[in-house]
């Protein structure tokens, strides 16, 4: 037991650890997966953003620079209204300046020899230096505009446009853009070329005034890569991923759309990862506007994410080892229970085959005709608390039939020791009611569980058909003769309910034919589905219809009533143990070859008269020597016997000896009014012991018995009647 | 029924004739009586003639049989018939007595 549970232990230990390894794997495989998938689409998502950052950033840009030109718009007819008044033009600049905070600066630098009295070059110009405004006269030989490239560009163009970005040259951390648009006088000639300094670093505050994430940037470039705006503070930084969009050697790819251009870097610095994200919108064409996002904020939460998930996985185990823990106890205590069970099942199928084995056979008995019996026992469980036993002692029929109360085992204990007391009590006692007596002294002693045991017991002499019995709160048997009735039997209490109960015998005589039918209440109260019980009444009719027909055997009997038992059940669950057992009494007449009477007086010299008389019928039957001489020791044995016991000493008494003999048989019949004596309840004499422990005598019924085939004895109208059978053939 | 004792070579040599039936066995009984006394001489009984034994007898020969043992003889059954001899078979008394 206790190594198969280690085992059993063991192999739980090792399943689960098998369970637990697999289950771990089975978890990091999926949150691998998963975060490959979370990357891609946090990938996915970032590019969706990032497109959408810089359109919105493009858009924030272009609508601001569309403002600054409306706003210089709005200026074009001042200056085109004071062109013939060449030193109002300082004003005009100047008022500009003053009145567009990012302006640092405006210039109108007139066409070559346009005013003739201001020499060749003209530039009046307002620019901001610290706090301070200030507005000059700019052009000079050595600062010849006329020279400039942007100037050249407007002039021949004749079109605004955007510079390249440049340092200013009182404060080389600021940067400036210029935006440069003609002016034409009446005539409709190109009369000056309007230059407006932009600081770049209100575009910086528009485009970085929020990010993607904290790290992230954003750079406005300009056509020739040149930086417009970008973060204060990353110089270095932008200026590596300036060179890296600049260098057009690195690996690129584009966003699904296609309209967005993306690499992915590493920092010269910290040697983080990151990403930029950029395109020419239309709006700023040829400007180039650029997004850098890093890969540790771009991917942030999705490292929360996996060492949440790790948590997770790692308390998802601990949880999958406490169940699998208590389901391999569990397991392996069920199956404990299972082993148990099985052990239990299959000893409790042994019990059943023993109980079964218990029951008679009826074979040595059905071999005879002058009766047969057939007994059932069908238990509710695996074994049940219902009895029979049936037995022939000197030529008496011993039967009975029991109930215990309540079923299965501990109603099999009661059953089967009621059942080996009534074996042995009757191997020495006849009378029903004193085994019943014994039965009962037995069931009280010890009792404190209450059961108690309903019996039928009955001795059927054979020879006369008389039949004893005795009941114990058993249901009345039937007699099944010319009419069928049930037996009148006085019901007493059950065994075990009151060890001072007095039982009595009562007695009957059966007729030749007659059939005697014992059951227990499992046969009236069987119950159908509907919970109807089969009843007394069906039993008698069956009883009655098995007797329209012709006189049926034990054994047809009982098959008929367990099939009508049967059909009205119909299936349901059998409710009780079920047990039927039915003896037909068929005594034969057999015509006589002889019967002489002899009488003697109780006294040993009648012996000799007695042996001359028993001598003369072996010799007229033509006995051989050596049976004529068994039987008369048996005969002498048996009289003896009665001389020495019948009657009180001095007291003279007779004692009848009727020799009958027919074609089979010869009977001796020692009839004598004495003292009753039942001889066959005599123990057998111990053959075996030494000369020292062997009493004196006690032979006598002991040769009996073993010299005849058969001793047989009544009590009845105040007589011993003894029967001696041998056979002759 | 008669019952003949001798003695020959220290020994009692008891011959029962005829049958030995309960009418009879208080008559053998009284006969053999003297058998019980004697000390230091075992005791042979005859049975050739005898036909016919009732437990009567076998009760007076478990009784000599005991009273010798405690004097220390032996009691020897000599020449019994078949019949006899199933009987002392069925009783066990085969076992008890030297049979010869």
């Amino acid at each position: 037991m206790n190594k198969s549970r280690n085992t059993s232990r063991r192999v739980g230990t090792k399943a689960s650890i098998a369970i637990l390894i697999t289950a771990a794997a089975l978890m990091l495989l999926i949150s691998g997966i998963q975060q490959i998938n979370s990357r891609n689409q946090i990938r996915q998502d970032l590019e969706r953003t990032a497109e959408m950052e810089l359109v919105i950033k493009a858009r924030d840009v272009s609508s601001s620079l569309e403002d600054v030109k409306l706003a210089l718009r709005n200026h074009v007819w001042e200056f085109e209204q004071f062109l013939p008044y060449p030193d109002s033009l300082f004003a005009i600049t100047r008022r500009i300046v003053e009145q567009n905070p990012n302006f640092g600066g405006c210039c109108i630098a007139m066409v070559p020899n346009y005013y003739p009295e201001k020499g060749r070059l003209f530039e009046p110009y307002t620019f901001r230096r610290g706090e301070l405004i200030e507005t000059v006269q700019l052009a000079s030989e050595e600062h010849d505009y006329s020279m400039n490239p942007a100037f050249i560009l407007s002039a021949e163009n004749d079109s605004s446009f955007w510079s390249e970005p440049y340092h200013d040259e009182e404060d080389p951390r600021v940067t400036l853009i210029t935006y440069t648009f003609p002016i034409y006088n009446d005539c409709g000639d190109l009369a000056a070329i309007v230059g407006i300094d932009l600081i770049t670093e209100w575009i910086s505050e528009l485009m970085n005034a929020n990010h993607m994430f904290p790290s992230s940037y954003n750079m406005l470039l300009s056509g020739e890569g040149n930086l417009i705006s970008g973060p204060e503070d990353k110089p270095m930084d932008v200026e590596q991923v300036m060179m890296l969009i600049n260098d057009t050697t690195i690996e690129r790819t584009t966003t699904v759309s296609g309209n967005v251009t993306l690499f992915s870097f590493v920092d010269w610095e910290d040697h983080s990862k990151g990403s930029v994200f950029y395109y020419v919108p239309k709006s700023l064409s040829p400007w180039l506007i650029a997004v850098v996002n890093y890969d540790d904020e771009v991917f942030e939460p999705l490292m929360e994410m996996r060492w949440r998930n790790l948590l997770l996985t790692l308390a998802g185990l601990l949880i999958l080892a406490f169940i699998i823990h208590r389901s391999a106890k569990n397991i392996s205590k069920l199956q404990q229970a299972n082993l148990e069970r099985e052990h239990i099942e299959s000893e409790l199928n042994i019990a059943r085959i023993i109980q079964m084995e218990m029951l008679p056979k009826g074979d040595e008995i059905n071999i005879r005709d002058d009766c047969n019996i057939f007994g059932s026992l069908v238990p509710a469980k695996m074994v049940g608390g219902d009895l029979y036993d049936y037995f022939i002692r000197d030529e008496k029929l011993f039967f009975c039939i029991g109930d215990v109360s309540g079923k299965g085992i501990p109603a099999a204990l009661v059953m089967s020791v009621t059942h080996t007391l009534f074996c042995s009590v009757s191997a020495h006692e006849s009378n029903p009611a004193r085994i019943m007596q014994a039965l009962n002294e037995t069931a009280c002693q010890r009792n404190e569980q209450n059961m108690f045991v309903t019996m039928f017991i009955g001795v059927l002499d054979l020879p006369t058909g008389r039949l004893r019995y005795c009941n114990a709160g058993h249901d009345q048997p039937f007699i099944i003769g010319k009419e069928t009735k049930q037996l009148d039997a006085k019901p007493h209490l059950p065994l075990g309910v009151m060890d001072n109960m007095i039982y009595t015998t009562q007695e009957t005589v059966l007729q030749a034919g007659e059939s005697l039918f014992l059951y227990t209440d499992g046969l009236t109260e069987a119950m159908n589905e509907s919970h109807e019980q089969f009843g007394m009444k069906r039993v008698e009719k069956g009883l009655q219809d098995c007797n329209k027909n012709e006189a049926v055997v034990s054994k047809e009997l009982i098959q008929i009533l367990t099939n009508r038992v049967n059909g009205f059940v119909d299936g349901a669950e059998q409710s009780d143990d079920l047990t039927l057992l039915a003896i037909q009494y068929t005594p034969q007449a057999k015509p006589l070859i002889l019967c002489e009477t002899l009488t003697l007086i109780n006294k040993v010299s009648e012996i000799t008269k007695l042996n001359a008389f028993v001598k003369s019928a072996t010799t007229a039957l033509n006995m051989e020597n050596e049976l004529a001489n068994r039987i008369k020791l048996a005969v002498e044995e048996a009289v003896t016997n009665i001389i020495d016991y019948a009657y009180p000493v001095d007291i003279e008494g007779t004692i009848n000896v009727t020799i009958e003999a027919d074609k089979g048989n010869i009977r001796f019949i020692l009839t004598d009014s004495g003292a009753e004596f039942d001889p066959t309840g005599v123990s057998k004499a111990d053959t075996t012991l030494t000369v020292d422990e062997r009493p004196i005598g006690g032979l006598g019924v002991f040769l009996v018995r073993n010299l005849m085939d058969s001793i047989n004895y009544e009590r009845s109208n105040g007589k011993n009647v003894l029967r001696l059978e041998k056979k002759l053939l | 029924m008669n019952t003949v004792i001798n003695e020959q070579d220290g020994k009692y040599i008891v011959s029962l004739e005829g049958e030995l039936d309960t009418a009879h066995a208080l008559e053998v009984e009284e006969a053999m009586k003297p058998l019980h006394e004697v000390s230091g001489k075992d005791i042979t009984i005859d049975c050739s003639h005898l036909d016919y034994i009732a437990s009567s007898g076998l009760r007076i020969l478990l009784g000599l049989l005991k009273s010798a043992k405690a004097n220390g003889n032996k009691v020897v059954l000599k020449s019994l018939n078949d019949e006899i001899k199933d009987v002392f078979k069925m009783t066990g008394f085969i076992d008890l007595f030297d049979i010869e």
